[in-house]
C-alpha cells in the first residue's frame, strides 16, 4: 500500500523535475553573463581550478565551471559555443601538425609549460640526444644498449595522437619526428597521471610528461642534448622543450570572461599561485 | 497466461443496502481506474526506455553515417589498417579484438560467477550467504578507475613476470580485470534466479535419489536457465561497454591481438582514447561514432546468439 | 538402508558430489580471498588517514591537505537525483515487460533493445548528455545534466533486473490474488512486488553502486569543478563527484599529496557503497522479520 504511494510520489517528483529542466534552461539563458565555462586541456586544469577558486572569491556572482578532456576539445567547445574559454596546449588559431587553425579565435597566453623525457628508475641512461630520441620513437632504436644503457628492450610509452603534450613533445623534442606504433613494447596512455604510473611501474620504459608531475624515486627525468630539464634552463633559453598554454576565446574576450583571463595573466596570479603550481610565468620568457 | 478476474463480486453490502452498494461500485470503479492508469504508466516507462535507445541511436547514427562520405564501407569493415593520421580508417581489427576480448572474458567469468551463484544459493549455509552476498555487491561499487589502477600497478607486474614480456598489457590483462568487474553482476543475478526455483523441484529430485550435484545440474540450473542467461547477458554487455579500466591495461595499440600479451586496442578503448583528441568535423570523429554504433550492433548480435544457445539448453 | 545395495554408479555419484562440493567451496574461498584482498588494499591505504576534516573541506590545488567536501556532497546529490528519475521508469518498464507485455516477437525485440542499451559505453551517454544539455538547452556543465545522463545509464540494468525479479514470483500467488477478485494492478501491488522486493533491491543496490563510481559520464556532463561551496543544492551548478575527483587526482592533479588523496577518495567511495548496501537492506531485513512473525 505504502509502496504505491511512494512510487506515485516519486513519479510526481520526477515529473516536476523534468518540467524544471525545461523552464530552468530558459532561466539560465538570461543569467549566462555571470557564468564562465572552461573546457579543454587537462594539463592546464589545475591552473584553471586554482584561478577559478581565487576569482570567485573576488567576484562571488561569477560562476565558473571547468572540465577537461583533451587539448583540441578546448577550441572546439568554443567554436560550438558550449564553452567560453578553451584551454589548449598549443596556439589553436594557427595550423599545427595534425590540426587546422580555428578561424576567428583569439589565443591568450596564460602560462609556460615545460616538458621532460622520463624513464623508469631501472634505466641507467641519463642523457639522450634529439637524434637518439627520434630513433627510439620511430622504432629504429629498440634496445637500451644502443644509447649507452644495459642490454634491455626499450618499452615506449606515449600519449595518444592529438594530446597536447604529444604535439609539443613531437615538435620540440623530436624535432618534428614521428612516433611510430610498434608491435611490441609499445603502449599509449590517456593522461599525465597514467603516464607517470605506467613509466613508474614498467621496467625499461621511456615516456614524456609535464615537468611539474615529476616527483618521487620511481621515475627520473633525463637530460636532453646534455641540458637538464629545469625551470631555470627554460627561462635562460638552454632547454627548448616547452610551450605556452593558451586560453582560446571566440573573438576578443568580453565581460566576465575577459576579467577572468586578465586575472590569470595578472602579476599577482602569475607570480603567486601559478609559480607554486610549477608553471612558469609568461613574463619570464623573452 | 492468467487473466485477472472481472472485479464484480460484491464483498460487502446487498440489495437491501443501496448506499453500501453504491460505495462498492465506486470503489470498484476507482480500482479499475487505477488499474488502467498504472498499466499505461508501465507502458509509458518501457516506451521512455526505448526513447532513450532511440536517442542514442539517432545521436550516434547521425554523426556515424557521415563516415561513409569519405571512407567506403568495405574499407571500414574489412581493412585492418587503422592509421587515421594518414586517412586510413580500417576498423576490422577493433571488431575482431572486441570479439576476442569478450569471448575470453566470458570464458573466464561465466564458470566462476555461476559457480559462485550455485555456492551461495544451493550449498553454503545461511550465515555464509549473509556474508558473501553483500561482499559481492560491494565489488560493483569499486569505481572502474580503481580497478584500472590496481590492474596497472599490481596485475601487470605479475603478468610481466609470468610471461616474460616487457609490458604485460593485452587481452589477458583486460579480460582478468573485466572478470572481476562483472563477477558480481552475473553471480548475484544468477543467485536470485537459482534461489527462486521452487523447493518442490529439488525435493522431487532428491526423492528420486539424486545427489546434490545431480540435482543442481539436472534440475535447478535448467529451471533457472532463463535468469542465468539474463545475468550472463547483463555481465557481457557491461564487459563490452566498459572503458575506463580496460584502457589502462590493454596497451592501446591499434593492431590485431596475435597473442594474449600483445598490446592491443578494442572498440571502447579506442573511442575513449581518441574522441577527446579529434576535431568534431572530421572523418576521424565520424568513424569513432561509427565504432560506437558498431558496438551496439555487436552486442545486439551477441545477445541474440546467447539467447539462442540459452533456449537450446532449456529445451 | 538395510538391504539397499549401493550400486557402483551411486558410489561414483556420491564421490562426484563430494568433489564438486569441495570445488565450489574452494572457488568461493578463492573469490572471497580476492575480494578481501581488494578491499584491504583499497581501504588500508586510505581509511586510517581519513579525518572529519578531509570529508568536509574544500579541495586544494597547490597546498597539501585538501578535502573532498563538495565532491562527496555532489556524489550523493547526483546519485539521489538520478535514482529518483531512473527507479520509477526502470522498475515500471521491468514490470511492464514481466506482467503486461504479450508473449510475441515484438516483446522479444523490446527486451533485446533494453539489453543492448546496457552495453552502450558510459562515454556515449556522456556525449549524449553533452549534446542535450550543453548544446541543445545551453545550460553548460550542470548537476542536472549529470544526474539525467547517469539515469540513462541506470535504466536498462534496472529494467532488466526488475523484470527477472517479477517473473520469478510464482504464478500461484498471482492466481490466488485474482481469485480474491483483485484487478491486475492490485495483484501486482499487493502480491507481486512485495515478493519480488528483495531481488529488486539487489538490483537497485548494484545500480546505485555502479552509478556512484561512474566517472566518464559526469566528466562530460557535470564537469570537473564544483561551485566551491558546501551544500549547494542548485541544480545548475557544476557538479564534480567523488569518482570524478578520484580520476582527476589520479590523472592530472599536481598537488603533492595527490596520491594520498586518491587513496583516501577510493577508500571513501568503497565505504559509501558499503553504506548504500546497508541502508537499502535494513528495511528489508526488518520487513523479513515481520513477515516471519
Amino acid at each position: 500500500m505504502n509502496w504505491v504511494k511512494k512510487l506515485s510520489l516519486v513519479a510526481v517528483a520526477s515529473a516536476v523535475l523534468l518540467s524544471t529542466t525545461i523552464s530552468g534552461s530558459a532561466w539560465a539563458k538570461d543569467d549566462l553573463k555571470g557564468k564562465i565555462t572552461v573546457n579543454g586541456s587537462t594539463a592546464l586544469l589545475p591552473l584553471t581550478l586554482q584561478a577559478a577558486k581565487e576569482f570567485q572569491k573576488l567576484h562571488p556572482k561569477v560562476k565558473i565551471a571547468a572540465s577537461g578532456k583533451g587539448s583540441v576539445t578546448g577550441p572546439q567547445a568554443v567554436k560550438k559555443g558550449i564553452a567560453d574559454i578553451g584551454a589548449c596546449d598549443w596556439d589553436a588559431s594557427m595550423d599545427v601538425p595534425g590540426f587546422k587553425a580555428f578561424e576567428g579565435q583569439v589565443a591568450n597566453k596564460v602560462a609556460v609549460i615545460p616538458f621532460a623525457t622520463i624513464v623508469n628508475k631501472s634505466v641507467n641512461v641519463d642523457n639522450l640526444t634529439t637524434e637518439q630520441l627520434k630513433g627510439i620513437y620511430a622504432g629504429k632504436i629498440t634496445n637500451w644498449k644502443e644509447v649507452g644503457g644495459s642490454d634491455e628492450d626499450i618499452v615506449v610509452i606515449t600519449r595518444s595522437f592529438g594530446s597536447g603534450t604529444r604535439v609539443n613533445y613531437q615538435a620540440k623534442a623530436l624535432d618534428g619526428g614521428d612516433i611510430v606504433k610498434k608491435a611490441k613494447n609499445y603502449k599509449e596512455v590517456g593522461s599525465s597521471g597514467d603516464m607517470k604510473t605506467a613509466v613508474a611501474t614498467t621496467p625499461n620504459s621511456i615516456g614524456y610528461i609535464d615537468l611539474t608531475y615529476i616527483s618521487g624515486t620511481d621515475i627520473k627525468a633525463v637530460k636532453h642534448d646534455g641540458v637538464e630539464a629545469t625551470v631555470e634552463n627554460v627561462i635562460n633559453g638552454k632547454y627548448k622543450i616547452w610551450s605556452y598554454g593558451y586560453y582560446m576565446t571566440k573573438g576578443e574576450p568580453t565581460g566576465a570572461t575577459k576579467a577572468f583571463i586578465e586575472y590569470v595573466q595578472s602579476k599577482k596570479f602569475q607570480e603567486g599561485s601559478l609559480k607554486k603550481l610549477k608553471f612558469i610565468p609568461i613574463s619570464a620568457m623573452k | 497466461m492468467n487473466l485477472p478476474a472481472q472485479n464484480t463480486v460484491p464483498r460487502s453490502g446487498s440489495a437491501a443496502d443501496p448506499q453500501g452498494q453504491r460505495r462498492q461500485r465506486s470503489r470498484n470503479f476507482r480500482a479499475k481506474l487505477v488499474d488502467r492508469l498504472f498499466k499505461n504508466y508501465f507502458l509509458f516507462s518501457i516506451l521512455a526506455l526505448c526513447l532513450v535507445l532511440a536517442m542514442v541511436i539517432f545521436f550516434i547514427g547521425k554523426t556515424a553515417i557521415l563516415t561513409f562520405r569519405d571512407v567506403s564501407p568495405a574499407e571500414f569493415f574489412f581493412s585492418f589498417d587503422w592509421t587515421p593520421e594518414e586517412e586510413r580508417f580500417g576498423a576490422a581489427l577493433f571488431i575482431v579484438n572486441t570479439l576476442s576480448l569478450t569471448a575470453l572474458t566470458m570464458i573466464i567469468a561465466v564458470p566462476i560467477s555461476v559457480g559462485m551463484a550455485i555456492l551461495i544459493a544451493e550449498i553454503a549455509p545461511a550465515w555464509l550467504k549473509k556474508i558473501i552476498r553483500p561482499l559481492l555487491d560491494l565489488l560493483v561499487g569499486i569505481p572502474s578507475i580503481v580497478y584500472g589502477y590496481l590492474g596497472l600497478t599490481v596485475l601487470l607486474p605479475l603478468l610481466r613476470e609470468w610471461s616474460g614480456e616487457g609490458l604485460g598489457d593485452g587481452l589477458l590483462a583486460a579480460a582478468l580485470v573485466l572478470t572481476v568487474m562483472i563477477l558480481p553482476t552475473i553471480s548475484r543475478i544468477s543467485d536470485d534466479a537459482i534461489t527462486s526455483v521452487p523447493k518442490k523441484y529439488r525435493d522431487g529430485s532428491y526423492a528420486l535419489g539424486s545427489t546434490r550435484l545431480q540435482t543442481i545440474f539436472k534440475v535447478v540450473l535448467p529451471s533457472a536457465s532463463r535468469g542465468i542467461v539474463a545475468a550472463v547477458i547483463l555481465g557481457m554487455t557491461r564487459a563490452i561497454g566498459e572503458t575506463m579500466a580496460v584502457v589502462m591495461v590493454i596497451g592501446n595499440t591499434p593492431q590485431l591481438a596475435k597473442s594474449l600479451f600483445a598490446s592491443a586496442s578494442v572498440l571502447t578503448s579506442n573511442i575513449v582514447m581518441q574522441i577527446s583528441n579529434v576535431e568534431f568535423e572530421s572523418t576521424w570523429n565520424y568513424s569513432l561514432h561509427m565504432m560506437a554504433f558498431l558496438l551496439l550492433l555487436i552486442s545486439f548480435v551477441l545477445i541474440l546468439i546467447i539467447r539462442f544457445i540459452g533456449r537450446k539448453g532449456e529445451a | 538402508m538395510n538391504g539397499f545395495k549401493i550400486s557402483r554408479q551411486n558410489t561414483r555419484s556420491l564421490i562426484w558430489d563430494r568433489i564438486a562440493t569441495g570445488c565450489f567451496y574452494g572457488l568461493g574461498a578463492v573469490i572471497m580471498l580476492l575480494i578481501f584482498w581488494l578491499l584491504f588494499t583499497i581501504l588500508s591505504k586510505g581509511l586510517p588517514q581519513i579525518s572529519w576534516d578531509f570529508l568536509i573541506k574544500l579541495p586544494e590545488e597547490i597546498d597539501a591537505g585538501g578535502g573532498i567536501g563538495p565532491m562527496l556532497f555532489n556524489s550523493f546529490y547526483i546519485l539521489a537525483l538520478s535514482l529518483l528519475i531512473s527507479i520509477p521508469i526502470g522498475v515500471g518498464a521491468g514490470i511492464y515487460m514481466a506482467e503486461y507485455a504479450p508473449n510475441n516477437r515484438f516483446t522479444e525485440v523490446l527486451r533485446i533493445c533494453v539489453e543492448s542499451l546496457s552495453s552502450v559505453p558510459s562515454i556515449v551517454f556522456g556525449l549524449l548528455g553533452l549534446a542535450i544539455f550543453a548544446e541543445y538547452f545551453d545550460v553548460g556543465l550542470t548537476i542536472l545534466g549529470g544526474a539525467v545522463s547517469l539515469a540513462f545509464l541506470n535504466l536498462p540494468m534496472l529494467a532488466r533486473v526488475t523484470e527477472e525479479a517479477v517473473r520469478a514470483v510464482p504464478n500461484d500467488l498471482r492466481n490466488a490474488a485474482y481469485a480474491l477478485g483483485t484487478t491486475h494492478f492490485q495483484a501486482i501491488r499487493t502480491v507481486v512486488i512485495p515478493v519480488a522486493m528483495q531481488a529488486i533491491i539487489t538490483g537497485i543496490c548494484l545500480v546505485a553502486g555502479r552509478a556512484f563510481g561512474e566517472s566518464a559520464v559526469i566528466i562530460l556532463t557535470a564537469g570537473l569543478s564544483t561551485s566551491g561551496e558546501m551544500w549547494d543544492f542548485n541544480l545548475f551548478s557544476p557538479g564534480e563527484t567523488l569518482a570524478v575527483h578520484l580520476w582527476y587526482v589520479q590523472s592530472e592533479a599536481i598537488v603533492e599529496d595527490a596520491r594520498q588523496i586518491a587513496d583516501k577518495s577510493a577508500a571513501v567511495l568503497v565505504f559509501v557503497v558499503l553504506l548504500i548496501n546497508l541502508v537499502f537492506r535494513v528495511p528489508l531485513w526488518i520487513n523479513n522479520r515481520k513477515l516471519k512473525k
